[in-house]
C-alpha cells in the first residue's frame, strides 16, 4: 500500500488546473493594463492632438504623431507603472514632433524644386468632421473663438521649446519635474523656458487677456 | 496678476481641446483602440528579422578568411578555383539568376556554344 502510494505519487497526471490558473491570471493582468491604457490614452488625448497641433500646424500630422506615440507608449511602457505614463507619453510626443519637424524641413527644401500642386483635389468629404462638439452659445462662442484663436497663434510662435514647456504645463497640468522628465532636460530648464514663454504671450496677448 | 493670465489662457486651452470637431475625436479614438490592439498581438520573434543579415555576414566573414588565406602565398591554403567560390559566394546578383532560373537553358546552351 505504501509502494502504491509512493508510485501514485510519481505517475500522477500533471497539475494541469496550475497551468489554466496561470494563463487566466496573464489574462486578467492584460485586461486590467488595458482598460487602465484606454482610460489613460482617453485622458491625454485630446490636449496630447492640441499639443501636436499647435506645435506642427497641420492636423492630419498632428493626428498621426499622436497616434505613433500612442502606439509607442503601449508597445514599449505597458508594463510599466500607470505613474510613469504620462511623462513618458509627452517624452515620445515630444520627440515625435521634433522628428516631423525636421522631416518635414527636408521635404520643404526637396519640394521647392518641384511644380505645386493643389492638395485639397484629393480630400473626400467627411460629414462627421463638419459635427461640432458643443455649443455654448453664440455671443460666448463668438468670445472663445475670438480667444482661441489669438492665443494659438500665439502660442504657435513661440520657440519650439518655450512651447513645449508652456503646453505642457498650463494645458497638460504637469507639474516641474514632469514637465522635465518629459521633455528630457533639468527642472530648472523648464522653469526657464516656462516663465520666458509667459513672458513673450503677455508681451503679444496683454491687451487682449 | 500672473496667475490670472495662466488660469486665463489654461480655460482657453482647454476650451479648444474640448471643442475638437468629430472627425478628429473620431481619429482619435481609432488610434487608441489600434494602440491598444497591439497588447493582444503575440511578441514578435526576434530572430525572422536578424536571419538575412546574420546570413550576409557569414558570407562576408567567410570571404574574407577564405580572401586572407589565398593571400598568404601558401600554395596549399588557396587551392585553385577558390577565388571563384568567393566570387560566387559574394555576387549577388549570380544569386538573384540562379534563384529566378529564367532564360537558364538560354546560357547553358551559350556555353556549350562556346566550349564546342
Amino acid at each position: 500500500m505504501t509502494a502504491f502510494v509512493t508510485l501514485a505519487g510519481v505517475y500522477s497526471t500533471p497539475d494541469i488546473s496550475s497551468d489554466f490558473g496561470v494563463e487566466r491570471s496573464r489574462d486578467q493582468d492584460l485586461m486590467t493594463t488595458s482598460r487602465a491604457l484606454d482610460q489613460f490614452l482617453c485622458s491625454v488625448e485630446k490636449r496630447a492632438f492640441k499639443i501636436a497641433q499647435l506645435g506642427l500646424r497641420n492636423d492630419d500630422d498632428a493626428l498621426d504623431a499622436v497616434q505613433d506615440s500612442m502606439m509607442k507608449l503601449v508597445q514599449s511602457y505597458a508594463a510599466r507603472s500607470a505613474d510613469e505614463w504620462r511623462p513618458l507619453f509627452y517624452r515620445i510626443l515630444a520627440n515625435r514632433i521634433r522628428d516631423m519637424q525636421r522631416r518635414r524641413t527636408v521635404r520643404g527644401r526637396i519640394m521647392a524644386w518641384l511644380p505645386a500642386r493643389d492638395s485639397e483635389d484629393d480630400e473626400d468629404f467627411d460629414p462627421i468632421a463638419q459635427a461640432p462638439s458643443h455649443d455654448p452659445g453664440p455671443a460666448k462662442r463668438l468670445e472663445l473663438d475670438e480667444a482661441i484663436g489669438v492665443l494659438e497663434t500665439a502660442v504657435a510662435g513661440l520657440p519650439p521649446r518655450q512651447q513645449q514647456a508652456f503646453l505642457l504645463r498650463n494645458l497638460e497640468g504637469l507639474d516641474v519635474n514632469e514637465t522635465a522628465s518629459a521633455m528630457g532636460c533639468s527642472e530648472g530648464s523648464v522653469k526657464t523656458h516656462y516663465f520666458r514663454a509667459l513672458e513673450n504671450l503677455r508681451a503679444k496677448l496683454g491687451e487682449v487677456f | 496678476m500672473t496667475q490670472d493670465f495662466e488660469k486665463r489662457t489654461q480655460e482657453v486651452l482647454e476650451e479648444s481641446a474640448a471643442r475638437l470637431d468629430g472627425r478628429t475625436r473620431s481619429r482619435l479614438t481609432r488610434a487608441r483602440h489600434a494602440a491598444l490592439a497591439q497588447l493582444e498581438k503575440p511578441a514578435r520573434t526576434w530572430w525572422p528579422s536578424y536571419v538575412p543579415a546574420g546570413a550576409a555576414a557569414a558570407v562576408a566573414v567567410l570571404a574574407v578568411v577564405m580572401w586572407s588565406g589565398s593571400n598568404t602565398g601558401n600554395p596549399q591554403l588557396a587551392p585553385s578555383g577558390q577565388e571563384e567560390d568567393i566570387e560566387l559566394l559574394a555576387d549577388a546578383e549570380a544569386a538573384d539568376f540562379v534563384a529566378d532560373g529564367e532564360d537558364l537553358e538560354f546560357y547553358e546552351w551559350a556555353a556549350g556554344e562556346v566550349e564546342s
